[in-house]
């Protein structure tokens, strides 16, 4: 996990960094940017918000902290986003209440009276504090799948596009194939056979999302391919390659970005339903919401723990169909509503 | 018309070899024959007992070449898994289930009813009522009915199909005690009551992708030239609505359909699994939890089957109904 | 006008629908008045097949479609044999040789119930009586390696058991013609089993090796049952004909009608069940007991009504599916399952200050208790060098550190509300040498003395003394639901107090097996429920014949150790006298020490039933009772009505709101189109 997680910090850094330089400079993606945020300012910040916390829960280490020699938890690495909650100090007996002073069963005076705004679970770790950890997990399964899927599927897909014929044929039907399974038996299949793990499941959620992006790189480099522009650079005697760079891959920015953000809820939306297959990631938000499922039918209900699992995985989730939408709205000429 | 039929459905074969062909790698070149004899058989059998069941499981052979015969002789080549795989699964002979052992084409028999009475009245309804909302929506564009079913309908995509299943299932069997919790009948007369509630919560978790698409085809549809004709001509907008703009947008929910077919097939996974359903997607979360390799195989290979199926289909379709399409 | 007349239309029928037939009645009115018990499983069972049926999900079926020759008193406690097919229970006949042998005599009349498969012997008859030849065969066939039983290993003692299964594999190998042949052929033809005689057509003489006294207790498993050769051989499962692990043909009270093991299935009387001769009318297996003790009667488990009378009194055993527990329990809530078993979610609605709450006691139901003989425990595997017996003293200390850290009564009370027995030992009570007093000085949860003991071994604060480097330990599980992945969690985080990390596998059922053949597991748990009452029945969990690094047997935790193999060997065929309760005793002061297992409870049944079922007393060892049992179909639909009556208010909120909301929408379109 450890390997993985700072794997995503890097991503993410260089990622955020090439995005802040094309803004920068691209007259045209800064004004994108502009409207983007003038039309979802909210769903920026919770995004941003989310991602704070995802990198916060990636950057850990060990040992630190003002404990004593004898403390056991200083031994294991420790995140951020755990120093901050403390989790080993800050977990009660068993279920309470949000913001309770004493324990659900029993009325137990609790360790934290008060301090547990959503309450805490079967084992009495803090439901926000789980929350949180999850934010990294829908990070990982929705972000770090499609960054490591997105270049693959770029370079099958612009190959295919630009070069034509066997390429294209090839390809098209490697795509035609995978997009024929349906893609939530594809990936349990997948799951079976490679086992459970974090690195397995994200392997088989790229295999099955790497066909959308694929798709939209060829189509998009079908067209670009008769552009008058990329004639004359051919006519100029420009190599293939450097047309790619510098003018096929550009224009197809802005539909990889649409893609991206649609296929994130979907990646993340997949693994709750593995989750509940029990196939899932360990600390997602879909196993907690599996863990919680049965707790609507106590009496009296313990709604707490659903509750945090799903109004984080609504909030993201929302928050990227918007911004998706927006950028849609923005970017895409063609899918602009008319009757305006 | 007929050049172009026989290309689509062509194409179509050499996909579904295709697709047999990553099941093969998939499910006999990663997975261990042993493993599935071991949790099929048990754990403490004689060696010949797994070697008998492997046999009859037709796990037994090598993969894609059998050295046992010689270089000339034919039987190399189809003595093996592969080419038994393909050679089952294209003439539909299933086998035999890893689990129990029971016969997977009576398992699909048996599966197949109760999946169409939850699948189909729900493929129904959700069509129906996702198009008539629609329909009503784009009427009242840019009015507040419109703005608020748009913000309704980004909310409820937002939510978790799991969510939906949990939450209907507390709220309208549990509270409110309208439809049984979970179960299923055979006879019709009594299923209707067992279906209510996973129809109702598929429908409900799918109608705001729906209301948005149909919308926005609508909206689309009734801002072209031959409307605004008809409008100045001095239709009424509600017959303007019906018989020029749905008919016309009919095209392209067509093709959208026809993505959707598969999906109620693996969508349906979670419902009948929650609503205890004894269907397809129940068989296959069965054999998720089971370890049934050549069950999941199995329908794996139909999914990908009905969609390649629903594909041709809807290419034929959007053929015969617009006349502009160029058939090549 | 006519576009919106027809929307009324169509909005006013379905709601005239909805609201007409709203009810949550699963089951069709015609059954309401009829003796029918619902029941409910939740897993398809996956054979039928007597010889290999082992668990819960089969048992309901097999202990019901098939008859034993001994069975066990529904009332006693504790479990005591009584006859059933047999005339009575046969005492053990010691031999010279060290041999001992038991003669069973078959009661005469006994048919099978009719079935088409007898048309093999009887020509155009549909049943015929048993005898001790189709015993004879069953056991034949539990010997058969082909048919795989799980209870194989057990019959080794019996004179030619395991020579027999031998002779068969030879046999197959060597000529393929008698592999063709039918499975009484191949029987009949390899000699049979030394020790199982036939000596009469109603007389069955069983010879074992050695003494064993808990062979009587396979008697009355459905193992033993006797099998039709007819049914084997007509049930092959070519085209038309099922298979006779889907269709058994017993000599049981009920048979079974409707087989839809996804999701439904169907017992129903069998009207010549031993027979209707008068000789046979008072045989112990088709009677209720005639004495029925006192707080049988006063806890309202048993009716006095009932004693002596002939048996079965339900007509109809119905069971359906239902893969989830909350939906089950909340339809035996509603009264449309008999019998349901608590689950935790509801526990604190029905369970208050151990018994049933008042709001469940006015429904007139009934809260049974039973503890179960079974252990669940996390077991070490003793082959691993660290954790096992290769590390000596070290190894052990860690054990025993470990085994301190986990609060089985916390345990308890956040997983099962409290329901179980915190166990010392690996004997449940019950069971001969459980002790009640016994305290495991390794299973009272001291932080301090496992830290203490912990440091001991060398891993202070879980860091390795020599190297520096933090002890890190796997734990195995196939088990990946969420529910166990949070038990799980609850034994790291009381590991993770000493300093220890342990981290959590889980994995596949196919990669844990793996892990498990390979010998790469560390830590496990598991759990075990008596097949039958007898110490034997737990020990032979840790006795290094059985170990699974050996010979792939059950004692997955790889305890050997030539002292309590010593004494185990000694104590296992003995009588429950002095001498064995001394040979336990030092059995146990062994694993106690040793700590092959951290031994959590013994797990406690709270089986509820309404107030309309009757003589539902629970049997435990998963042994079917309904012969035993009765309903009162009036009470129970009066009940049902009682309970389910539908909310319909939102319904009318829901449709002004919907009718308020497009008011000014449809104001709007009228004057749209003046």
């Amino acid at each position: 996990m450890g390997f993985l997680s700072n794997t995503l910090v890097v991503l993410l850094l260089v990622g955020g960094v090439w995005l802040a330089r094309l803004v920068a400079r691209d007259r045209y993606w800064r004004e994108n940017a502009t409207q983007l945020w003038r039309r979802r300012p909210l769903a920026l910040i919770t995004l941003a918000l989310f991602l704070l916390i995802g990198v916060l829960d990636s950057v850990g280490w060990v040992g630190g902290g003002a404990s004593g020699e004898d403390d056991v938890a200083a031994l294991r690495s420790r995140t951020l986003i755990d120093r901050l909650f403390q989790p080993e100090r800050f977990t009660e007996a068993s279920y309470s209440a949000p913001l309770a002073r004493l324990s659900f069963y029993g009325g137990q005076p609790l360790k934290h009276p008060g301090k547990h705004l959503l309450g805490t679970d079967i084992l009495g770790r803090d439901v926000v504090y789980r929350a949180c950890k999850g934010v990294r997990v829908a990070l990982l399964i929705g972000g770090f799948t499609s960054l490591i899927v997105i270049p693959i599927a770029l370079l099958f897909g612009v190959f295919a596009g630009y070069f034509g014929k066997r390429i294209d044929d090839a390809v098209f039907f490697l795509m035609t194939v995978l997009a024929s399974v349906p893609s939530l038996l594809l990936l349990i299949a997948l799951v079976m056979v490679m086992g459970r793990g974090t690195l397995q499941v994200c392997i088989a959620l790229g295999i099955t999302g790497w066909v959308h992006f694929c798709r939209i790189a060829r189509g998009e480099t079908l067209k670009l391919r008769e552009a008058e522009f990329v004639d004359a650079a051919r006519a100029l005697g420009v190599s293939d390659l450097t047309i790619i760079r510098r003018h096929v891959l550009p224009n197809i920015a802005h539909l990889i970005i649409i893609t991206f953000a649609l296929s994130f809820t979907g990646l993340v939306l997949a693994e709750t339903i593995l989750s509940y297959l029990g196939i899932g990631l360990d600390g997602s938000w879909g196993q907690m919401i599996d863990q919680a499922r049965n707790e609507l039918s106590r009496t009296p209900i313990i709604w707490w723990n659903l509750a945090g699992a799903s109004v984080a995985l609504f909030v993201l989730i929302l928050a990227v169909n918007m911004i998706a939408d927006a950028l849609r709205d923005i970017i895409d000429p063609r899918t602009r509503r008319e009757g305006r | 018309m007929g050049a172009y039929l026989i290309r689509r459905v062509g194409y179509g074969l050499i996909t579904v070899l295709g697709v047999l062909f990553l099941l093969f790698v998939l499910f006999f070149a990663v997975t261990d024959p042993d493993d599935i004899a071991r949790k099929a058989v048990g754990e403490r059998a004689r060696p010949e007992v797994y070697a008998l069941w492997k046999k009859n499981h037709g796990y037994d052979r090598p993969l894609l070449l059998n050295r046992a015969y010689a270089a000339g002789d034919s039987r190399r080549y189809t003595d093996t898994l592969l080419f038994d795989h393909y050679r089952r699964m294209l003439t539909f002979d299933f086998g035999n289930s890893d689990a129990d052992d029971s016969l997977i084409a009576r398992r699909l028999k048996e599966g197949m009813g109760p999946s169409l009475s939850l699948t189909v009245p729900l493929f129904a309804f959700g069509l129906v009522l996702g198009v008539l909302l629609a329909l009503f929506v784009a009427f009242f564009r840019e009015t507040y009915i419109d703005r608020a079913v748009l913000v309704l309908c980004m909310l409820t995509m937002s939510i978790a199909g799991l969510l939906y299943i949990i939450s209907g299932q507390y709220l309208i069997g549990m509270l409110l005690k309208w439809f049984p919790i979970s179960g299923f009948a055979f006879e019709p007369y009594l299923a209707g009551r067992f279906l209510a509630l996973p129809v109702l919560v598929g429908v409900v978790s799918g109608i705001g992708a729906d209301v948005r698409l149909y919308r926005t085809i609508f909206v689309e549809e009734s801002n072209r030239d031959y409307v605004r004709t008809a409008r100045a001509k001095g239709c009424g907008e509600v017959r303007v609505m019906l018989a020029h703009v749905l008919r016309n947008a009919l095209i392209p929910i067509l093709s959208n359909i026809v993505i959707t077919i598969p999906f109620l097939f693996t969508g349906a996974l979670l419902l009948e699994s929650f609503f205890g359903i004894p269907g397809l997607g129940s068989l296959t979360v069965e054999a998720i939890q089971g370890n049934d390799f050549s069950t999941l195989r199995t329908m794996v290979y139909l999914g990908a089957l009905l969609f390649i199926a629903g594909q041709i289909l809807t290419d034929i379709s959007y053929a015969l109904a617009d006349p502009r399409v160029r058939l090549t | 006008m006519t576009w919106a007349f027809v929307r009324v239309a169509i909005i006013t029928g379905s709601l005239a629908l909805a609201l007409a037939g709203c009810s949550n009645n699963p089951y069709p009115a015609s059954d309401r008045a009829q003796k029918i018990l619902y029941s409910s499983f939740s897993e398809a069972p996956k054979t039928l097949d007597p010889a290999v049926a082992y668990t819960t999900a089969s048992h309901i079926i097999t202990g019901n479609v098939y008859d034993t020759l001994l069975e066990y008193h529904f009332l006693k406690r504790p479990y005591e044999l009584m006859p059933g097919l047999a005339e009575r229970v046969p005492e053990a006949e010691p031999h010279a040789d060290g041999r001992v042998s038991y003669l069973f005599k078959i009661r005469d009349g006994i048919l099978f119930h009719p079935d088409p498969c007898f048309q093999l012997s009887q020509g155009e008859g549909r049943s015929r009586k048993v005898t001790a030849a189709d015993f004879a065969f069953e056991l034949a066939r539990l010997a058969d390696p082909a048919v795989n039983s799980p209870l194989a290993g057990s019959f080794g003692q019996v004179l030619g058991f395991v020579e027999f299964a031998e002779t068969l594999a030879a046999l197959r190998q060597t000529d393929p013609a008698f592999a063709d042949l039918p499975a009484h052929e191949q029987y009949r033809r390899a000699g049979g089993i030394a020790g199982v005689v036939a000596r009469t057509e109603l007389e069955l003489e069983i010879v074992l090796k050695e003494a064993k006294p808990q062979i009587l207790y396979f008697f009355a498993m459905p193992f033993t049952t006797p099998v039709p050769w007819e049914a084997v051989a007509y049930y092959n499962g070519q085209p038309g004909r099922e298979h006779f692990a889907d269709h058994p043909v017993g000599t049981g009270p009920y048979r079974l009608t409707t087989y839809e093991k996804q999701y439904r299935m169907q017992l129903e009387r069998h009207a010549a069940w031993y027979g209707s001769g008068v000789a046979l009318a008072d045989a112990p297996g088709a009677v209720f007991p005639r004495e029925i003790a006192r707080e049988d009667i006063l806890n309202q488990q048993i009716d006095p009504d009932y004693a002596g009378r002939r048996l079965p009194f339900l007509d109809r055993i119905n069971f359906v599916r239902e893969r989830e527990d909350i939906p089950r329990f909340n339809k035996f809530l509603q009264g449309y399952y008999d019998e349901g078993h608590i689950i935790k979610e509801s526990f604190d609605a029905i369970v208050q200050n151990d018994a049933l709450s008042p709001q469940m006691s006015a429904r007139g139901m009934r809260l049974d208790k039973t503890v179960e003989p079974s252990i669940f425990y996390i077991g070490f595997n003793m082959a691993d060098p660290v954790v096992g017996a290769a590390a000596g003293e070290r190894g052990r200390k860690l054990r025993q550190a470990m085994s301190l850290a986990i609060d089985s009564k916390a345990y308890l009370e956040l997983f099962l509300n409290g329901r179980g027995v915190l166990a010392q030992s690996p004997l449940p009570p019950g069971i001969f040498g459980y002790d009640a007093e016994y305290k495991n000085p390794f299973r009272q949860p001291d932080l301090a003395r496992a830290q203490k003991l912990l440091a001991e071994a060398g891993y202070k604060n879980g860091l390795d003394a020599h190297t520096g480097a933090p002890l890190k330990l796997a734990f195995d599980t196939p088990n990946t639901t969420a529910q166990a992945l949070l038990q799980y969690q609850f034994y790291v985080s009381a590991w993770r107090q000493l300093g220890l990390d342990v981290e959590i596998n889980a994995t596949t059922y196919n990669q844990f097996q793996a892990k498990v053949r390979r010998g790469a597991y560390q830590l496990f748990t598991w759990g075990w429920i008596a097949d039958f009452p007898d110490p034997e029945n737990f020990f032979f969990l840790l006795e290094c014949g059985n170990a699974q690094a050996k010979s792939g047997g059950p004692n997955t935790a790889n305890f050997c150790n030539g002292e309590f193999d010593r004494l185990y060997h000694a104590m296992k065929s003995l009588p429950n006298d002095e001498r064995r309760h001394g040979l336990i005793k030092r059995m146990l002061a062994l694993t106690e020490q040793e700590r092959p297992w951290i031994e959590l409870f013994h797990n406690e049944e709270y089986a509820l039933s309404h107030a309309w079922v009757i003589n539902s007393k629970p049997m435990g060892l998963s042994y079917p009772t309904y012969k035993y049992m009765d309903v009162k179909p009036e009470l129970r639909a009066r009940l049902q009505v009682d309970w389910n009556v539908p909310v319909r208010w939102p319904l009318y909120v829901a449709l002004l709101l919907i009718v308020a909301v497009s008011l000014p929408a449809v104001r709007t379109f009228y004057r749209e189109r003046q």
